[in-house]
């Protein structure tokens, strides 16, 4: 079991997402999602992954009710979603879209911080302490005056993440947060999920990053051609058994779940996981 | 044609180059294309059929009199020699529309001589709109993920500009200096003619038809004015 | 696992056809305490770097974002200055010739340059794939049957031919990036300077662009400069890795013993995943089985 799956069976529930046989087709005909159904509790770290063109995106503009579903329904926190505006939804759902130049427009870090939960009607002194916690959260707090463009692209990144934690919506969204990262900034984005979590938040993530995803997510749902093809825990989705469907989508195992199988130590996600099976083993033999 | 159809006085120039687009219509099967540009022009027609007929200036073969109006036959010809040669006009100007790929038409113009760079600068324009309507769409998706509002009353929308208009203007300026890298690396600034890669096969007939065409039109527009226009 | 490249080691030239002078084999890149800094900046972007990089050999360079690997990306290939201006001091000098007073069509030739972001690098003005990786030798004025086969090389090597007639404007991040790699390569330039040609691409991609790399450096003696994050490629790709950091390269050496390095972590470059699952195992205690060290980078 990897930690994050050993922290979640403790955690109380209540359902933050449901989908029942939501589908969705383009305007063109394009069919992208079929018979999805999900059901996400408060508080859980679900990633998303599959290939391009698998629905990922799709599925997540549904959470916050840019696209609406052709067919199934919606339900946040028991309510469905289908007459609420997207500006309301936006108070539940916050979403971090993959390239932050199609948002930023502020002369300054802190005044695109602030653009959220401005429109969200939080008070001036509520949106200086969101902004400033926000920041804090992924090391900009020291850009607060800077121009966004002055910042390199895998920090405007970051702060398209933080424009989106600043609006405390009780579920995040995130769409492939760590592309163009280095190593110090896909540790801050860990951290960044470890303080959303303590915090009771509902993290979903979209990523093709799989250590990434396993080593930080008690839930993978992987989609193939619009539908969900496996949803379980990382130890069941990068176990021997399932990589034909993970292949189905382009996927690949990680390294650790690739040198367990070989070594036949059962399925082993992590570089921590590995650790601890061959340590046992060894400890047995 | 275009030239024709309004150079020519009486009814020969239009009429002749109207039944001359249809025609090339009729091949192209172009027809329902055209309809957008057809209705396109019904306000101008209709204007000019109700002021010619009705205020033609000393017309006196009245047709039906409604109050101090009086249609007039005079001015109803009138009126429909002048909508044809709008209608002549207008679309033989579509039929160029919808007969030319604006990349073939660059393309030609570069090979007879036009510099890489006005070429670039114009097919840039022309393929810019698209694109930045899709940028702002996404622009639009971003923002109201954020909580903006662009359902609610004007004064909300209006306040919407910025954060929407900002970013499609604020990337595409940062952009310039990259993508001028980007063209440099691709040795954009070379001297000489760039390779033609679709050489536009310039037949015998089709260059003979084009001066011919414009022979016809000086001819005829000399004569017209000359006022020795043979036909009606 | 599919098969990958051999892991290529010091102490060979490696170009087919590429004959040592007897000098040694031909320098295609060469930078000598070369300082540089952007117009209207007062500071040094790269504060004295030196790198020599021969023909046929892979060069990875790694390190922290901002470190100034970008920067020396425009330097190696003579755009910075003579595109985009600054000031540079020390010498850049592409297969032996400097680069001081050449023109950018004249660099581009010498070295081709691919920068990060792949929606900048098309040119947003041609209808189809092929004709955008044309853009390159169209520019150059080549007759239209040496245009043909650059560009359907290109598209070959990058497993590409099928994006051929598709608009470049309708691509996917992924797909826009290997294009602009396929209009690099079209040029044929004996130096290849690469900046995160992966960026967004998946492992499968990734891998896809390693095998053209490698491919193009046996066979064409092309000398590479790749930056990349994804150091479990370079492990497979390059022949040596040079680690950057405040605008200076710290230390360089053969791929294997410079991705087994501690330092690379302790400036933010994540090892590849053989390294690190070793490293835990050490720490653990445990004794790394033999078989670890032969398996494959994946991510």
């Amino acid at each position: 079991m990897t930690l994050p799956e050993a922290t979640a069976a403790t955690r109380p529930t209540t359902e933050a997402v449901r989908l029942e046989s939501v589908g969705f087709v383009y305007s063109d005909g394009t069919r992208a999602l079929l018979d999805v159904n999900l059901a996400i509790a408060a508080g859980e770290r679900v990633a998303i992954a599959g290939e391009n063109g698998s629905g990922k995106s799709t599925l997540v503009r549904q959470l916050n009710g840019l696209l609406r579903p052709t067919e199934g329904r919606l339900a946040l926190f028991g309510q469905d979603t289908k007459r609420r505006h997207v500006a309301e939804l936006a108070r539940v759902v916050g979403l971090a879209f993959q390239n932050p130049d199609r948002q930023i427009f502020a002369g300054s870090v802190r005044a695109e911080v602030a653009f959220g939960p401005r429109n969200l009607g939080r008070s001036g002194v509520e949106v200086d302490r969101l902004v400033e916690e926000a920041l804090e959260s992924v090391g900009l707090a020291a850009e607060s005056w800077t121009n966004p463009y002055d910042l390199g692209y895998s920090r405007r990144k970051l702060l398209a993440l933080a424009s989106v934690v600043a609006m405390d919506t009780p579920v995040v969204v995130v769409d492939e947060p760590t592309t163009g990262q280095d190593a110090p900034g896909i540790g801050r984005i860990r951290a960044l999920i470890d303080l959303l979590s303590a915090k009771g938040r509902t993290i979903i993530a979209i990523s093709h990053d799989m250590r990434f995803v396993a080593e930080n997510f008690e839930r993978v749902v992987v989609m193939g051609g619009g539908r969900v093809l496996l949803d379980a825990t990382p130890s069941e989705v990068f176990a021997e058994s399932a990589w034909p469907v993970l292949d189905s989508t382009s996927l690949t195992p990680t390294y650790p779940a690739l040198v367990g199988a070989r070594l036949g130590l059962g399925s082993t996600p992590t570089d921590a996981s590995f650790v601890e099976a061959l340590a046992a083993r060894q400890a047995s033999s | 044609m275009a030239a024709i159809a309004f150079g020519v006085r009486g009814w020969t120039g239009p009429l002749s180059m109207l039944a001359v687009v249809l025609a090339v219509v009729l091949a192209a099967r172009l027809g329902r294309s055209l309809t957008p540009y057809v209705l396109a022009t019904l306000p101008i027609v209709i204007s000019i059929l109700l002021v010619n007929t009705f205020f033609y200036p000393s017309a006196t073969d009245v047709i039906v009199a409604l109050g101090p109006l009086a249609a007039t036959w005079t001015g109803l010809a009138q009126a429909l020699q002048a909508t044809l040669r709008v209608e002549a006009f207008a679309l033989s100007v579509a039929l160029l529309g919808l007969t030319t790929s604006t990349d073939d038409l660059l393309d030609d113009l570069e090979h007879r001589g036009v510099g890489r760079r006005a070429i670039f600068v114009i097919g840039s324009a022309i393929r810019t709109i698209p694109r930045m309507a899709e940028r702002a769409g996404e622009i639009v998706d971003a923002q109201r993920a954020r909580g903006l509002d662009t359902e609610g009353s004007v004064w909300r929308r209006v306040r919407g500009v910025v954060p929407l208009a900002g970013p499609l203007i604020l990337s595409a300026l940062s952009e310039v200096e990259e993508r001028t890298m980007a063209l440099e690396a691709r040795a954009f600034s070379a001297p000489g003619r760039r390779t033609t890669l679709r050489p536009l096969a310039d037949r015998r007939w089709e260059r003979v038809l084009r001066w011919a065409l414009v022979v016809a039109a000086v001819a005829l527009l000399s004569l017209s004015v000359a006022g020795r226009f043979p036909l009606p | 696992m599919t098969g990958s490249p051999q892991p290529r080691k010091t102490g060979d030239s490696g170009g087919a056809g590429v004959a040592p002078a007897s000098a040694g084999p031909p320098v295609a890149l060469q930078l000598r305490d070369v300082r540089y800094a952007y117009a209207g900046s007062e500071n040094w972007a790269l504060d004295g770097v030196s790198l020599e990089l021969t023909a046929g050999r892979v060069l990875g360079l790694v390190g922290p974002n901002e470190a100034g690997k970008s920067t020396l990306c425009l330097v190696a290939a003579g755009l910075a200055p003579a595109a985009i201006g600054g000031r540079l001091e020390g010498s850049v000098a592409l297969g032996g010739r400097d680069t001081s007073s050449a023109l950018p069509h004249e660099l581009a030739q010498r070295a081709g340059l691919l920068l990060q972001n792949p929606v900048t690098q098309l040119s947003g003005t041609s209808p189809t794939v092929y004709e955008e990786v044309a853009f390159g030798p169209r520019n150059l004025g080549l007759p239209l049957d040496e245009v043909a086969t650059r560009v359907e090389d290109a598209l070959a090597a990058l497993r590409i031919e099928g994006l051929g007639p598709r608009d470049p404007m309708h691509l996917s991040g992924g797909q826009a990036q290997l294009v602009a790699l396929a209009s690099v390569i079209a040029l044929r330039p004996p130096v290849l300077v690469l900046d995160e040609p992966t960026s967004q691409l998946d492992p499968a991609g990734t891998r896809l662009v390693g095998k053209a790399l490698a491919g193009l450096a046996g066979a064409t003696g092309t000398a590479i400069l790749v930056v990349e994050h994804k150091t479990w490629l370079l492990g497979d790709l390059a022949d040596e890795v040079a680690l950057m950091s405040g605008g200076r390269i710290i230390f360089r050496g053969p791929t294997a013993a410079m991705l087994d390095d501690e330092r690379l972590a302790d400036l933010g470059v994540e090892p590849p995943p053989v390294v690190r699952l070793r490293r835990s195992l050490v720490e653990r205690g445990l004794t790394p089985e033999p078989s670890l060290l032969a398996g494959e980078g994946q991510s």
